[in-house]
């Protein structure tokens, strides 16, 4: 959409200079970050927090890399997180496709269930889900918190894709089934192709929710080996011992996938996270 | 999008998820399998590097004392301890052993049940003789021991000795003198005290040492026991008459709830205060360059004929009642409890142990210093927050905190501390 | 015929039975268990001891509880209107061809993708009262008086809070709404610029309106996203100083792990629960009625 320029050219420069320096503002807090992240604790203890490094380290780094374990924790975060994000967006879009274009009775009550589970602090689902796990016998594993990501996520993701499900004409579909295609066949070839920008927005909230979460992990992980980054990060805050530039070194190391996932998905945000209004 | 593309992206992504998936379980296998080995599970809080390395090694030194056992050791940040610990002592497969805190911290566990007697490891172990009457009696319950104190130190206040002898001060003993130094030091604009009150507990040290010093030792501990109370006029004295006017003549810096308390350090370090009410440990966080600039003295005597209580936090560990394995726990235990694993850590990690029989040669001057304050005292207590329950303590600090930031409301913050202990030691 | 009646009818709860069980077992059941033990006392380790509704006196009662939900509520307000405001602005002036697009869109929607540990550690070096750059800044230009501790003063420490909260969530609907900018249709505008309508009166009166159900959304999940907030507040001040920031979420999970008070935590979040569901029936009347017009 082209904008109509009615300004003079000045006043767009002006606009524009200022658009610069608020988005630099804005970033502030990611510039202190890194800048933090190269300087030496005892710098910061020494002459605080925001003046510009004497010397620039990168041993804050290999110190988070190494203390942090993160070459261990790291993984771990992947196989948990990739299956419960390719699950819970399997699962919700099922169940979001038949919320979206059937009318069956229950069907609010349904989505109100969905949407219900998401106001809930899930804080309190801790010890409730900590139970259910060791009675199921999967206290200790992966299998665990794959499970409960899959489940409690199910709720925002079918929100999102059953609104976004409902902007598909219904036409197509029936015409689909007209012509024969069985309804799984439907929501493969014709659903599923057109939700993709959703998929996407979603998949890289989703992702960035689940990497980054950590009490899920402290009550149904007991095995250090199974930890993901955040514990790992965690354990850089020591009870003694607060190395800042380590701890924010880590910090910024956990959130590379995040921010990869993020560029990598980019363009299809804007498509994928209209909710009722496209096309 | 070309169905074809699609199609390709979604077996991609799926074949991924599955490979990750199997990836996992490979790994749950190889953790859990031990070959043919016993296995031993401990999980522990020193998160700290410097602990976190030592316990490493010590774990290696097990191995080869025991052949044929795998220890599965896992590090646990901290704070999130306290509420992992909740999950491990109600599962069906605990840990073998756990690290905890002595004190209330303790005792809330054993009361209920969830951990185990020990009283077994004490007398085999000899500990009974080698640890002394003081930790022994921190870790039993109705005349059985459930407990095995590790370490400990000793809190006191520090302060930077080219500041005092830039001024030329000498380290106070009693409260007259203390003010008379913080006055000096005020009058030279140099903030006598740096606090970081952001978590609280740094405040809540000023209280446990302003009471035991004012009323005593065995009055504060039965307040933290709930038998007395914290309106009684005694405590109220202690917020009006000694740390009030502490704070309202600025004696501590500005904003001391912005700071975690290492945060705080920067302003010792720098010369813009001059002392800290600390523990021990302040030296793992001081600037490497400056941290022999550092000393302590002992909290200052307010009144000389009452007895002297310090504050001296004993971590140590435990084994849950439930374990699958109580034979190879307990040899655990009693390898943590060992002069020689003592001694260890004693020199490793510079921190004092509880074993008696290690050779107090193997302490630095500056431990030495630290011992013999400890031992001059006539009580030891645990720190506020582990000498009184979780909530009592949340409330209680809350309060100080609230007292620091309105220094004129004590009887109503008392007031309301006062319902509080009422409402939650007699239910 | 009926065969595919049959199927037509099967269909949906087909596709939502694994969704549905999955959820059932693992949110649904706690959530109901949780809600059972608002009306227990229990330490997370004895059996739970049925109370009845003693946990909720004590919760009316309860002075930091009242604090917790007033902070709450102004972090709903604060938390639903700048955004929007910011947001539906930033995506007004990015919608056009701008250079450096791109950059602008990703810059202010960056501090989504980091953790909220991040950003709360980083805000809190800002906020420092002796050597952060807030307060630097501050007394560079002379504003010394403004110059406070943002996370110790009692009076600003939950909005300064807030502002990270918000710093993080206008990203957000900046991109919810440039896609709503996508869809607005192009002819109202043509046509009611050849009525001779100004920017001003297109905006409000044909822009707008169309972006009412992005608008919608937004206000729903503001709502129910500030009833959850929990990890800032817990990076940043754990509901200090003296309760001063604490919030429902963080209140509830002191009480339950910290002081072991599950039931009464349990309490805290029924409460919580119930008010996000007067939000949430409203949501979804309003799209039935809509639905069931269009």
């Amino acid at each position: 959409m082209a904008k109509k320029s009615e300004l003079p050219l000045f006043l767009r420069a002006l606009l524009y200079l200022l658009l610069i320096i608020v988005t630099l503002v804005w970033l502030v807090p990611v510039i202190v970050a890194l800048i933090t992240s190269l300087r030496t604790n005892d710098d910061i203890l020494l002459r605080g927090f925001l003046v510009l490094p004497k010397s620039i380290s990168l041993q804050s780094f290999a110190d988070a890399w190494n203390r942090g374990g993160l070459q261990y924790y790291i993984p771990n975060s992947f196989i948990i997180t990739i299956p419960s994000l390719v699950l819970t967006l399997f699962l919700s879009s099922l169940g979001a496709y038949a919320l979206a274009h059937f009318r069956f009775r229950g069907r609010y009550f349904f989505y109100f269930m969905f949407v219900g589970g998401t106001m809930l602090p899930f804080q309190i689902l801790l010890l409730p889900v900590f139970r259910l796990s060791d009675a199921l016998g999967i206290y200790d594993t992966y299998i665990a918190l794959i499970a409960i990501h899959t489940a409690f996520q199910l709720g925002f993701c079918t929100f999102v894709l059953r609104n976004y499900m409902m902007t598909v004409p219904g036409q197509i579909l029936e015409a689909a089934r007209i012509d024969g295609c069985s309804e799984i066949g439907i929501w493969w070839k014709i659903m599923m192709p057109l939700t993709i920008p959703s998929f996407a927005a979603i998949a890289t909230l989703e992702f960035t929710w689940i990497f980054n979460d950590y009490l899920w992990p402290l009550i149904l992980i007991r095995t250090a080996e199974k930890m993901p980054v955040t514990s790992g990060l965690a354990i850089l805050q020591g009870q003694y011992v607060q190395d800042w530039t380590v701890i924010i070194s880590g910090a910024l190391i956990a959130t590379v996938p995040t921010l990869a996932v993020f560029i990598f998905l980019q363009r299809y945000f804007i498509e994928g996270l209209t909710l009722g209004s496209n096309k | 999008m070309s169905k074809r593309i699609m199609l390709s992206v979604t077996l991609v992504i799926v074949s991924a998820a599955l490979l990750i998936g199997f990836i996992g379980c490979q790994k749950e296998e190889a953790a859990t399998q031990a070959a043919g080995q016993e296995v031993v599970v401990y999980n522990s809080y020193w998160s700290d590097p410097e602990p976190k390395r030592v316990e490493a090694e010590l774990m290696d030194m097990f191995e080869e004392q025991n052949p044929g056992v795998k220890i599965i050791h896992s590090t646990v940040a901290h704070e999130d301890f306290k509420q992992a610990i909740r999950a491990y002592l109600t599962s069906s497969t605990p840990p073998d052993v756990l690290t905890w805190f002595a004190g209330n911290r303790a005792r809330f566990f054993i009361d209920k049940g969830l951990i185990m007697d020990i009283s077994d490891v004490w007398e085999e172990a000899g500990w009974n003789d080698s640890y002394s009457k003081g930790f022994r009696a921190l870790s039993t319950v109705d005349g059985k021991q459930y407990f095995l104190p590790g370490n400990w130190y000793w809190w006191a206040v520090y302060y930077s000795k080219s500041t005092f002898e830039k001024y030329d001060i000498d380290p106070p003993e009693t409260w007259d003198e203390f003010i008379a130094v913080c006055d000096k030091l005020k009058a030279n604009g140099v903030t006598p005290i740096t606090i970081g009150t952001k978590y609280r507990w740094t405040a809540a040290a000023w209280f446990d040492y302003l009471n035991m010093r004012v009323n005593g030792p065995e009055f504060h501990i039965n307040l933290m026991l709930g038998k007395e109370s914290y309106d009684d006029p005694r405590v109220v004295k202690v917020l009006n008459d000694y740390w009030r006017p502490l704070i309202d003549k600025g004696y501590f810096i500005d904003d001391p709830a912005s700071y975690t308390w290492a945060e705080a350090i920067p302003f010792m370090a720098n010369g813009q205060a001059a002392m800290y009410l600390m523990g021990d440990f302040i030296r793992d966080s001081y600037p490497a360059e400056k941290v022999d600039d550092i000393d302590f003295f002992r909290f200052p005597i307010i009144d000389p004929s009452v007895p002297v209580g310090e504050d001296a936090p004993t971590d140590g560990y435990f084994i849950p009642a439930n374990v699958q394995n109580p034979e190879m726990a307990k040899d655990l235990l009693e390898f943590f409890g060992s002069a020689e694993t003592q001694e260890f850590i004693a020199k490793e990690l510079k921190r004092l142990v509880t074993n008696n029989d290690v050779d107090p040669s193997v302490y630095n001057a500056n431990q030495q210093k630290g011992v013999e304050l400890i031992n001059g005292a006539d009580y030891v207590a645990q720190f506020y927050d582990r000498d009184t329950t979780p909530e009592m303590a949340d409330k209680g600090m809350n309060g100080f905190m609230e007292f620091w930031a309105n220094t004129d409301k004590a009887e109503e913050i008392l007031g309301r501390l006062e319902a509080d202990r009422k409402d939650l030691f007699t239910e | 015929m009926t065969g595919n009646r049959l199927r037509y009818n099967l269909t949906p709860y087909l596709f939502l039975a694994v969704p549905v069980l999955i959820y059932m077992i693992w949110v649904i059941g706690p959530m109901l268990y949780s809600f059972y033990l608002s009306f227990t006392s229990w330490d997370g380790f004895s059996p739970p001891q049925f109370v009845g509704l003693k946990n909720f006196i004590r919760l009316f009662n309860d002075r930091v509880f009242y604090i917790s939900l007033s902070n709450n509520i102004e972090w709903i307000i604060l938390f639903m209107t700048i955004p929007i405001v910011l947001g539906l602005a930033l995506a007004m002036v990015l919608n056009g061809n701008i250079p450096g697009e791109k950059f602008f869109k990703s810059s202010f929607f960056m501090p989504m993708v980091l953790s909220l540990v991040v950003c709360g550690l980083v805000w809190s070096w800002l906020y420092n009262p002796a050597f952060g750059l807030i307060n630097s800044v501050l007394r560079a230009v002379g504003l010394d008086g403004l110059a406070r501790g943002w996370l110790s003063d009692p009076k600003v420490v939950m909005e300064s809070v807030i502002a990270v909260a918000i710093w993080r969530q206008v990203g957000y609907v900046m991109v919810l709404y440039l896609a709503g900018l996508q869809s607005v249709d192009p002819d109202l505008i043509s046509a009611s610029k050849v009525d001779g309508a100004s920017a001003i009166q297109r905006f409000f009166h044909v822009i707008l309106p169309q972006l009412a159900p992005i608008t919608v959304i937004v206000i729903v999940i503001s709502i129910v996203d500030s009833l959850r907030a929990f990890d800032l507040v817990s990076v940043m001040t754990r509901g200090g100083p003296f309760n001063s920031s604490s919030v429902l979420a963080n209140y509830m999970y002191i009480q339950a792990f910290n002081n072991y008070r599950m039931g009464y935590g349990a309490a805290i979040s029924v409460i919580l629960f119930l008010i996000s569901l007067v939000f949430i029936l409203f949501y979804l009347t309003r799209i039935a009625k809509e639905e069931s017009n269009g």
